[in-house]
């Protein structure tokens, strides 16, 4: 068995107003687990997307084994030997291990399933995969990396020439991970091109025979795993580090705001303290899964905790709700505006006046006057585009949307502010105005609380930084004395 | 349509189409209502319309509760029994409580109070199953709907309860307010129950939380509305507001039946459908309701006028509805 290679040849992606791909040149080659890096918006999912036939490139050729290849869709990759394990697990959980793997396809004899030889099948395929799991289980009754062994070995089914693993470990404990890694090799090991993507970057000595690293949509290097350090990989993911823009005219107070004390949920955090101060922009860094997002939600009341004080303005808080916070002068941004922060079916005025609802109706009866007041002030200033505050909240695009959810806490004047991924999907003028907006907020004196997977926004926004890893906040740093690079490492960091 | 193309620009066509989809049924109310007076006898009478609106504002009464309802994306299915139920309580305290020494009187409001705190009671269990115990409301209703039912026909023994009711509750139904051809208390109690339910969904907090809690409920429990409570309210009001009608029906015909209101959720869902309430929450409006209550008793009426056959009149019903729920989704989907 000669080796394969995939090799792309110029690959170009546009979309309006960026360019998402720059003439990459990159080959990937079997018997090898192929590591593929990038921090957000580097272009890397792009790429798996253009090889997995979702997305059509500007320009540019790929090749696998010499032969040309054009998709026009996923089913086109499929079809050349090109398979595709996402992220989201696409098993059906009623159905045991094998119906999952040959799902659509069964095989059949006499018009009937043919079960014995469905179960035959899957078994060979799971003991290629060097795993223990029986293909008569049910696949709710499996563990997380389990599933996504199975989702790996019905990729297997499909007799591929190249796997692409699209952060397979993101939803795994440590312990599974090893357990996926076993299977990854045996994959690697019967000839097969992987491809594998992920940020973690602590698994590629353990997993990675090669890593590319794209940075800006370009291909900064390839190189053997051996041949480069962690430090080396993470310079080469950020390049040289532009300098924050953050006004230095905020006045920080002493006076500690809110203080949180011992806050423990057993599935996410454990004993997270730290202390707040008036006018203070701080930041929470932390990889996806360390808790971040669980942690600012349950400050907020809107997930239980199963321990902990909240202190605001001297005022102790426990059994916490939104209902209490919004009365305490707290407002949170949540990570997805369009299934938790908007009624995207009712018009910008009621979206923009929904957390205030009580601020602008006198007592039980409503004040249209108030209310149009209040939606237009902040239409005006978050710069809200819009023709008219009667139309439906989905005819914004996504960061038109932000400014509605950040407008409907702004109108509750809070004293303290929680984002949650403020600038998820929305382009980069948007993306500054909410910055503008959150610093505008601290010169008044409210303070808040920034939660971003995007490292470097964290040291342009912030005055201060905590470090979350596996739940619990184990570091805090100036931005004014780190890197990204660094910050990178410092939230990666295995312990 | 060369004066269309000139000097309209799409949005302000856009614009039109939506205003038109907005007031659709109205339009269609008072097409029908000319189309009506002209070739229906005996329409255009105010006798004739006294008849219609007498007649539907026993279901129309609970269809404003049942706007309220499914605005917060809910549904009770359970009104038709408590409409019943609620009749054969009062006969009961009318029958059994006057031989423990309490005047008739007395015993009818007693009777009235039981049946307001007992659909309290209901609505607020409904609220219970739907944030405790996370049931959808379509399927703890149905329950509800078998349960009342049942208790009704066991508290009744199964026959109608009649001539135990005192003389005034007979005008809950019955009466007029003007004299013979005056307006049937039914109607005065429809449009009370419009005007305070308009202002409350139109122009009050509650109003507004629940077409946010039917809109999306994470949101604005996250906006930090009170979702349970909320939902609670819109339970326990379409509850009460079957209970009236119950008084109602059965004052009508001096009888408690347990079999009162049977089958009426469909009529009831009907009209609040038609009057452009969403099943999928978060939009419709009372006033819409009121037309839509009108519009299925204007049609009905018409079509017995014209002497349709019954049969035909559940199929131009059908079709009604099922145009409504389409223009409904379409202007949902045009305004996006």
């Amino acid at each position: 068995m000669g080796t394969l290679h995939l090799r792309t040849e110029n690959i170009t992606k546009d979309y309006p107003g960026t360019r998402a791909l720059d003439k990459v040149n990159i080959t990937f080659e079997s018997g090898k687990v192929n590591a593929l890096v990038g921090k957000n918006g580097s272009g890397k999912s792009t790429l798996v997307k253009i090889l997995a036939g979702a997305v059509i490139p500007t320009s540019g050729d790929f090749y696998l084994d010499d032969e040309k290849l054009h998709f026009s869709s996923t089913s086109d990759a499929y079809s050349k030997g090109i398979v595709t394990v996402y992220q989201e697990m696409s098993l059906i959980p009623g159905l045991s291990v094998a119906e999952n793997i040959f799902l659509g396809r069964l095989p059949k004899k006499n018009m009937q399933i043919d079960w014995q030889k469905t179960y035959c099948m899957a078994e060979k395929l799971l003991q290629q995969m060097q795993v223990k799991i029986d293909p008569h289980t049910l696949v709710s009754r499996l563990s997380m990396w389990q599933m996504q062994v199975v989702e790996i070995t019905k990729a297997l089914s499909f007799k591929p020439k190249m796997i692409m693993l699209d952060e397979p470990t993101s939803a795994l404990a440590q312990n599974e991970v090893q357990n996926l890694f076993t299977a990854i090799r045996a994959l690697r090991d019967q000839g097969v091109i992987i491809v594998y993507v992920t940020h973690k970057l602590q698994e590629l000595p353990q997993i990675a025979d090669t890593v590319s690293v794209l940075r800006d949509g370009k291909l900064v290097d390839s190189v053997d795993m051996k041949d480069v350090s962690h430090k080396q990989i993470i310079h080469m993911m950020f390049g040289e580090v532009k300098i924050p823009t953050r006004p230095t005219n905020i006045k920080i107070g002493n006076d500690p705001v809110m203080q949180v004390k011992g806050f423990t949920s057993a599935n996410w955090f454990k004993d997270v303290n730290f202390v707040l101060h008036r006018g203070e922009v701080l930041g929470i860094a932390g990889m996806l899964g360390s808790g971040r997002t669980e942690l600012l939600r349950s400050l907020f009341g809107a997930d239980p905790v199963d321990k902990g004080e909240l202190i605001i303005e001297g005022k102790s808080y426990n059994k916490l709700n939104p209902i209490k916070m919004v009365k305490a002068g707290v407002g949170l941004t949540p990570e997805d505006r369009k299934t938790q922060g908007l009624i995207l079916i009712h018009s910008i005025r009621d979206n923009l006046c929904y957390a205030s609802m009580n601020l602008t109706a006198d007592h039980w009866v409503e004040n249209k006057a108030r209310r149009n007041q209040f939606a237009e002030r902040q239409v005006k200033e978050l710069e809200i585009k819009t023709s008219n505050i009667d139309n439906l909240c989905n005819t914004l695009s996504g960061g038109n949307q932000q400014k509605v959810v950040v407008g409907n806490w702004l109108n509750t004047s809070p004293k303290i502010m929680l984002y949650d991924e403020p600038s998820r999907g929305i382009d980069v003028g948007a993306k500054q105005q909410i910055f503008e907006v959150i610093w505008e907020q601290a010169r008044k004196g409210i303070s808040t609380v920034f939660v971003s997977s995007e490292l470097e926004e964290l040291l342009e926004v912030c005055h201060r930084i905590l470090i979350m890893r596996h739940g619990r906040i184990v570091d805090e740093v100036n931005p004014d004395n780190v890197k990204v690079n660094e910050l990178y490492e410092l939230c990666m960091r295995g312990d | 349509m060369e004066t269309a193309a000139i000097g309209v620009t799409p949005v302000i066509r856009k614009k039109l189409l939506i205003f038109l989809l907005d007031h659709i049924i109205e339009l269609c109310l008072l097409v029908l209502i000319v189309a009506l007076t002209i070739g229906a006898d005996g329409f255009m009478t105010w006798a004739n319309w006294m008849n219609i609106l007498r007649a539907n504002s026993l279901k129309g009464v609970i269809a404003i509760g049942m706007t309220m309802v499914m605005v917060a994306h809910l549904i009770d299915l359970s009104i038709g029994s408590v409409v019943g139920l609620s009749g054969v309580i009062v006969a009961l305290a009318c029958r059994d409580l006057p031989a423990q020494g309490i005047s008739l009187n007395l015993a009818t409001v007693i009777g009235m109070l039981i049946c307001l705190v007992f659909a309290g009671g209901v609505g607020w269990m409904h609220g219970i199953f739907e944030h405790k115990f996370r049931l959808p409301s379509f399927i703890v209703t149905i329950a509800t709907l078998n349960l009342l039912l049942g208790l009704a026909g066991r508290l009744s023994g199964g026959f109608p309860i009649s001539n135990q009711f005192p003389e005034w509750y007979n005008m809950l139904g019955g009466g007029r307010i003007g004299g013979q051809n005056g307006i049937p208390i039914p109607v005065i109690a429809l449009l009370v129950a419009f005007g305070i339910a308009w202002f409350v969904m139109g122009k009050t907090t509650t109003g507004r939380a629940m077409y946010a809690v039917g809109g999306n409920p994470e949101s604005a429990r996250l906006s930090g509305i009170n979702v349970n409570k909320t939902k609670t309210i819109a339970f326990i009001i379409v509850q009460v507001l079957a209970v009236i009608s119950g008084f109602m029906t059965s004052g009508q015909v001096m009888s408690g039946t347990f079999s009162f209101g049977k089958g009426w959720e469909m009529d009831v869902i009907a009209a609040t459908v038609v009057g452009g309430t969403s099943f999928d929450g978060g939009v419709g409006t009372i006033w819409g309701t009121l037309v839509g209550v009108i519009f299925m008793g204007v049609i009905g009426n018409g079509m017995t006028l014209l002497n349709i056959d019954v049969h035909t009149q559940y199929i131009v019903k059908a079709v009604i509805m099922f145009l409504a729920v389409l223009l409904t989704s379409y202007r949902t989907r045009i305004k996006a």
